[in-house]
């Protein structure tokens, strides 16, 4: 099996990507509007938001490949799966990271129980059970099916989860984007901007991570 | 077939009585550490009693879902069960039964020394009380059940249970403790009607998925 980068499709796709990326940053740093009442914190969303949307979208990735993989037998849809985890456990991480670091010169405290981040990390820490699954599950065969079912079972839980803590904490505010799409042209268009870019990029490191661990498991398979 | 693999679950549990002695004593444990670790006043006992109940409950309930599933461990009984010409998501209907029968005995026992150890007033309405924690014993052992049948013949069993439980069972926690809250102080059922439908779409939902997934957790 080639470097997953010798292929010149994907090695314009990461020049193209990253390029993207870089004029993205320039792009929040430079062009868009500052908030009144938020000044520099509130530039953090155009990361903290495409973050949780791609966590998201990878999660789903996994319970779609966890369905395939029980209908087709297909070992392929254990590997999307895996990375899928992986890669939205990345970015969730992200989303933990970057929300208490908007919170706390806006709420005046890093952490509040605010619905949206709640979710993310209780997605979180079922997908540190995952890889737990994964790694001490024992039985490779089996282990790929229970880990296509943890994936299916923590996506379903997710609205309720959501649903769950919203009514949990009622006084607490949501996040202001929200309303993005009320939100002025400034700030709507390199905010979309960043979140297709995030998307791009997710969908470069799924190829990348697929690549990567079907050559992990074929070295595993002849060893 | 439902009704026969739920005898067989009901006969070897009141023949050995393993399931539910652990569960009772761990219980028990669990309520003198917590009578003893919050010396403080009644009525902040009673703010925090819900939550104290249905942390039991969720402990309780890992033993016992968790020692329902290994005794098929032994002797490699669950291969010669999902070897029978059976739809296997009734096996996972009957655990979910019996684990709910073992956690409701368990919780019916435990009330007593719980309301007295912990001083606190039994509810004000105590059918809609009764009636409310059966359909949450319902909900946590449907999730329970799951995941233990996913964790059961995984290295590490024991472990990955709770680790994978606890946060999946999160709303109903959140929503139990709310509906006992509520109840205990008198509030109408518009006040916990929103947290009665939750319960009601994890038993729902979980059960459905529950019954799909088992068939293909449980390939050999």
């Amino acid at each position: 099996m080639k470097p997953f980068f010798n292929n010149k499709k994907n090695r314009s796709g990461l020049v193209l990507i990253a390029a993207m990326m870089l004029f993205n940053v320039w792009n929040v740093i430079m062009n868009t509007p500052m908030v009144p009442e938020q000044h520099w914190a509130q530039k953090i969303f155009y990361v903290h938001v495409p973050s949780a949307w791609v966590g998201f979208l990878s999660y789903f990735v996994v319970m779609v490949a966890g369905i395939l993989f029980f209908m087709k037998k297909d070992d392929y849809w254990d590997l999307v799966g895996l990375a899928a985890a992986e890669i939205g456990t990345v970015f969730m991480s992200l989303v933990l990271i970057t929300g208490p670091i908007w919170a706390k010169p806006i709420w005046g405290k890093p952490w509040i129980w605010e619905p949206r981040l709640t979710t993310t990390l209780i997605l979180f820490l079922i997908y540190i059970g995952y890889f737990m699954m994964r790694t001490f599950g024992g039985h490779i065969e089996r282990v790929k099916r229970y880990a296509a079912a943890v994936g299916i079972i923590a996506f379903v839980d997710v609205p309720i989860i959501f649903v769950s803590v919203k009514f949990w904490t009622p006084e607490i505010q949501s996040h202001p984007q929200v309303e993005m799409a009320q939100q002025p042209s400034g700030i709507l268009i390199p905010f979309l901007l960043s979140l297709s870019i995030f998307t791009l990029l997710y969908v470069l490191m799924l190829k990348y991570r697929i690549h990567v661990i079907r050559i992990n498991s074929r070295v595993r398979a002849d060893v | 077939m439902f009704f026969t693999l739920l005898k067989k679950e009901l006969f070897v549990e009141f023949r050995s009585r393993e399931v539910t002695l652990s569960m009772l004593v761990f219980g028990l444990s669990i309520i003198l550490t917590f009578a003893l670790s919050s010396n403080v006043s009644p009525t902040i006992i009673a703010n925090y009693a819900p939550g104290m109940f249905w942390i039991m409950v969720l402990f309780v309930a890992v033993i016992g879902v968790h020692r329902t599933f290994s005794y098929e461990k032994e002797f490699d009984a669950f291969s010669m069960l999902i070897s029978a010409p059976i739809d296997r998501g009734f096996i996972f209907l009957t655990k979910w039964m019996s684990g709910f029968i073992f956690l409701t005995i368990m919780e019916a026992l435990i009330l007593i020394p719980f309301f007295k150890f912990l001083m606190i007033d039994f509810p004000l309405q105590p059918w809609i009380a009764i009636g409310t924690t059966l359909l949450i014993n319902c909900a946590i052992m449907a999730i329970a059940s799951l995941v233990s049948g996913i964790a059961m013949r995984a290295r590490l069993s024991e472990v990955l249970l709770p680790i994978l439980l606890f946060p999946l069972v999160s709303p109903v926690i959140i929503a139990a403790t709310k509906i006992s809250g509520s109840i205990m102080v008198g509030d109408p059922y518009s006040f916990w009607k929103i947290w009665l439908l939750i319960i009601l779409t994890v038993i729902v939902i979980f059960g459905l998925v529950g019954y799909t997934l088992f068939d293909f957790i449980t390939e050999e």
